[in-house]
């Protein structure tokens, strides 16, 4: 530790990367919440199904194919998880939802390891992307600067997206209530499917974008899963605002907890969860439906 | 509410008989399987008073199950306290702290108070893994069972053992109908059906939630101590929230809110673990796929199934004669 | 990975087969307690492949055949107790070959002792396992965890680096390779100038840590990490650009031959110790990787060889004439042989095995295609202290 500020600016942008990363997770998962009331625990396995299929075409195409296809793969086997579940689970409750999802946790993850098998997969940061950038006095992985950057290109499309079109306008009234959407004559089953495939592209992409950075094991999809839940429970489920918001509180204080206080690091999460809970029960910024 | 209808009668004495079958005629590894079974099925008692008849589903059981595991091997290991006062001690420990958990998590509801358990438990986990007192993740080893050769006992043979164990899940049976028989556990489903017209009535909500869990959590610190004694050593890894998952998948699967369901899951849920186990490493797809299964078929799992079929017939013959008596009847049939 | 399942269920049948063909009194039955599901599943399909490896090399040597029944420990000591007292009570086994996690052995060492059965350690490095906590029916194969970082400790302070930042994984195991490497560097002169150890299983970032290591100006870093931490930590290490600046040193886990590919370039240039890598040169380590490559297709890991040399060890064993329990347990602790990892011998006053260490480098292979181990120095055969062994004598 130092008085030395390029320390203090490089832990920031350590955070920030942190964030981004859990954004890109946490903000499908939210917005399917907010539309569907839907909690979809399997969430986590389509980020590592994400992962291992970029692997899996950047070892042979490079990585910029397995960048791309690990969205449309993802989000094509989300419409066949919407098609033989999601939509006949849409009408139960919560819990049988999140006691189907959970069926899928464990089948995905043994679906991983017969098809990818248990020895780590690797991936190579792309050449474009693997020096470092001199910023403000400090350098830096340029690969971590892309992180941050696609996520707040992510959040500015998402909140533009949300904000100002016609389709982010029947979204949030299908969160703020959607009996009264659908009366309106938004066709409101259309519109989850929709949400759903983006959300699911969404954690392809996040898989796609923290392979370079990580191992890409079978069981990643379950480790991710608890960040991601404390992200949107911290937030606020269903609202663009929370996920970002709940990033960016679990990014720095998981960083800086390290930093400032590594002995009760790990404590340190779950504790700041149990406090927002028990002050504010519905996170920090609840949609307005939920 | 809870009642014995004469089907879940009917299933109890039907586990007893196999549980004693199998504590008799069982091999040694058959005894292994059975005093698993019997930990999880007071695990899965202590979840479903909760999450079945109080509507807060609880992620932090299995922390608490480890706490108690815990709190006796400390108490027992480390500060020589003797086996029965540690086991007691253990016991009122997890209560504690469930009583704890249940008055702070009472505020929230649905996924709020998941993730809020979730914390808890997490925690507790966190905490145990890094303190060096509590062996860290190589866990703690040496402990005792409780010593039961004054009235001719020997606790380290498994059958003996599988007894005690069996013994004290009855207790935690009992225990438990009594708990949902009494005014709290009334108030209780009161309160899951409608919080607001309970609280309108007078009762603190708040306190009814907090005083269930924390008796709820007398169970699981019980079924830790045990375990505890059972296994001979301990780690960290009895905390893990996967823990909870798997406990909560067994009490939906078996049936939530029928208290004999989850004895039926937590017996199917080991034998089935076991046996596909024993053929493919990938036992947990098989699992998966069957928990899909079983929650798509929108019955109340395995048990709130067949209830909810014999009830169905016995509805339309009792139709049929109108009389209340003979519904009991075609039901005892039935079972 | 498909073909190690396809071998897995064939070794489940050749077992199977074994079993019929042969007579009670020839047979020895040995039980494989292996992690298949779990985070370490990799390491148990290294272990069991290694093992019948070695059962099909020297099998030969002696009349007996030998019987396996693999039993599934996961991850979980309650789970690892049970199989154990299964293959113990139930199948009767004359030996048991296994133990991937410290947890799990732990939790197996009582009944071990009780039932008086030789266990043959695998994998587990827990230090008291071959300490305070020594038994006469506990013989450890793989290596004690103090056994390859102290050396190293020696090692880089006589190559005249004089600080050294240290990481590790904060569980127990990350904390004996970091204190085994911090005594051996310091009593060399070396000192410690920072260190810190990583929430275990629930890091995935390691910038912050990354950051800090850096700012503390020591000449080279010195970390334990494993599995997928390990491929997450290396990767990491070489986009902060920091391996130029501050070469990174470790236990060899780190660019285990398991992982080395996934990690890829990222692993160039890291100089780690470790009791095997499949570029030692001799005639049973030629044999070795041989066949393993050819099952496998894949280079043999140090988890692999735990499992070959565990093989030879009960063969040996049974080629003095021992059939039973004790007199296996007996007949362990005098085993000594040249294997691939070069020459082994059992310390008797522990059960620990006494082995050479290779610090080596991970380099690019010639030709080009991927990556391989540059063996730089071979430390002289470690020996663990007693560290509060006192081995009782086997009845």
């Amino acid at each position: 530790m130092s008085g030395d500020p390029g320390f203090w600016i490089l832990q920031t942008l350590n955070a920030l990367q942190l964030s981004m990363l859990l954004f890109l997770l946490s903000v499908g998962l939210t917005v399917i919440f907010g539309l569907m009331h839907f909690v979809n625990l399997a969430h986590g396995a389509l980020y590592a199904l994400g992962a291992y299929v970029a692997a899996t075409f950047a070892g042979m195409a490079g990585y910029w194919v397995g960048f791309f296809a690990a969205p449309v793969a993802v989000a094509l086997f989300g419409i066949l998880l919407y098609w033989g579940l999601i939509q006949r689970m849409r009408k139960s409750g919560p819990m049988a939802q999140v006691l189907v999802t959970f069926g899928l946790i464990f089948a995905l993850w043994d679906l991983t390891r017969i098809i990818w098998g248990d020895i780590a997969v690797g991936i190579e940061t792309p050449a474009l992307l693997s020096g470092r950038i001199s910023l403000l006095g400090v350098d830096y992985p340029a690969y971590r600067l892309f992180v941050i950057f696609l996520g707040g290109v992510v959040f500015a499309a998402l909140a533009v997206i949300l904000g100002r079109t016609q389709i982010g306008a029947m979204i949030r009234a299908g969160v703020d209530n959607d009996d009264m959407a659908a009366c309106l004559g938004i066709n409101v089953e259309k519109l989850f499917f929709a949400v759903f495939c983006v959300g699911c592209a969404l954690a392809g992409l996040a898989g796609a974008v923290a392979a370079p950075l990580l191992s890409v094991t079978p069981g990643m999809g379950l480790d991710i899963l608890i960040p991601t839940l404390i992200v949107i429970v911290i937030g606020g489920l269903g609202s663009l605002q929370g996920a970002i918001a709940g990033s960016l509180i679990f990014g720095f204080v998981q960083t800086f907890g390290a930093v400032l206080a590594p002995q009760i690091s790990s404590v340190l999460i779950y504790a700041l969860l149990a406090l927002v809970l028990i002050t504010k029960p519905a996170g920090l910024f609840p949609a307005k439906g939920a | 509410m809870f009642h014995h209808t004469p089907l879940r009668y009917g299933t109890l004495v039907v586990l007893l008989a196999c549980a004693l079958y199998a504590a008799f005629a069982a091999g040694y590894f058959g005894l292994e399987i059975l005093i698993e079974i019997l930990v999880l099925a007071m695990l899965v008692i202590a979840i479903d008073i909760v999450a079945g008849f109080g509507g807060m589903v609880s992620l932090c059981h299995g922390a608490l199950l480890g706490v108690g595991a815990y709190a006796y091997a400390m108490l027992a290991v480390k500060a020589g306290v003797a086996a029965p006062v540690a086991m007691v001690a253990s016991v009122g420990i997890t209560g504690l702290l469930a009583w704890i958990i249940g008055a702070v998590c009472a505020r929230t509801h649905g996924i709020y108070f998941i993730m809020a358990t979730l914390a808890f438990g997490q925690m507790a986990y966190s905490y145990i893994f890094e303190t060096p007192i509590f062996g860290g993740d190589d866990g703690l080893g040496g402990i005792p069972r409780l010593d039961l050769s004054p009235v001719g006992l020997d606790m380290m043979d498994s059958r003996t053992f599988a007894l005690f164990a069996l013994g004290a899940l009855i207790l935690c049976y009992l225990f438990a109908v009594s708990i949902l028989r009494s005014g709290l556990g009334r108030s209780l489903v009161g309160v899951m059906q409608s919080e607001q017209r309970m609280r309108a009535l007078g009762l603190v909500t708040w306190r009814v939630k907090a005083d269930v869990f924390g008796l709820s959590g007398l169970i699981a610190g019980l079924a830790g101590a045990i375990s505890a004694q059972h296994i001979l050593y301990i780690s960290p890894s009895l905390l893990n929230w996967t823990v909870s998952g798997e406990a909560l998948v067994v009490v939906i699967l078996g049936g939530l809110g029928t208290l004999v369901g989850p004895l039926v899951g937590a017996a199917a849920f080991v034998l089935l673990k076991h046996n596909i186990s024993e053929y493919t490493p990938y036992w947990h797809l098989v699992t998966g796929l069957i928990l899909i299964a079983v929650v798509m078929s929108r019955a109340n799992g395995i048990f709130g199934f067949i209830e909810a079929r014999l009830s169905a017939r016995s509805e339309a013959k009792s139709e049929k004669t109108s009389n209340a008596q003979s519904n009991t009847a075609t039901e005892t049939n039935n079972a | 990975m498909k073909h190690t399942t396809l071998t897995f269920s064939a070794a489940v049948l050749a077992a199977g087969l074994t079993a019929q063909s042969a007579q009670a009194q020839d047979q020895i039955d040995v039980g494989l307690l292996l992690p298949y599901s779990g985070v370490y599943a990799a390491l148990g399909n290294d272990i069991q492949a290694g093992f019948e490896l070695g059962l099909a090399a020297y099998g030969d040597e002696v009349e007996q055949t030998f019987n396996l029944h693999i039993e599934d420990t996961e991850v979980k000591p309650p789970v690892g107790l049970a199989k154990a007292r299964k293959l113990v009570l139930q199948d009767d086994v004359d030996v048991m070959v296994g133990i991937v996690s410290s947890a799990v052995l732990g939790a197996v060492s009582d009944i071990v002792a009780q039932m008086e059965v030789p266990l043959i350690v695998a994998n587990a490095g827990n230090d008291d396992a071959t300490g305070a906590g020594c038994s006469p029916y506990i013989t450890r194969l793989s290596f004690a965890n103090g056994q390859i970082n102290r050396p190293m400790g020696e090692w880089m302070a006589g190559q005249g680096i004089e600080t050294v930042y240290t990481l590790a994984p904060d569980y127990a195991a990350g904390r004996q390779m970091i204190e085994a490497f911090t005594a051996g560097f310091t009593e060399a002169g070396g000192e410690v100038v920072g260190s810190q150890y990583t929430p275990f299983q629930q890091t995935t970032d390691f910038g912050p840590y990354l950051t800090e290591a850096k700012s503390s100006g020591a000449d080279a870093v010195y970390v334990f990490y494993a599995g997928g931490e390990a491929i997450s930590f290396v990767k990491q290490y070489d986009s902060f650009g920091l391996k130029a600046e501050m070469p990174l040193y470790g236990a060899g886990f780190l660019t285990s031959p398991l992982y080395v590919n996934a990690e890829g370039p990222a692993a160039v240039g890291v100089i780690a110790a470790l009791h095997y890598v499949p570029t030692i040169e001799n005639a049973e380590n030629d044999a070795f990787v041989t066949a393993f490559q050819e099952k496998t297709g894949r280079q043999p890991s140090e988890f692999a060889v735990h499992g070959y040399d565990s093989a030879r060890a009960i063969i040996e064993a049974v080629k003095t004439g021992a059939t039973t329990r004790s007199e296996i347990a007996a007949a362990l602790s005098k085993v000594s042989f040249d294997g691939p990892r070069g020459a082994l011998s059992i310390d008797p006053a522990t059960n620990n095995i006494i082995q050479p260490i290779y610090v080596y480098e991970t380099v690019e292979a010639e030709g080009g295609e991927g990556l391989t181990q540059r063996i730089i120095a071979q430390l002289d055969a470690e020996q663990m202290p007693p560290n509060g062994c006192e081995m009782k004598p086997i009845n």
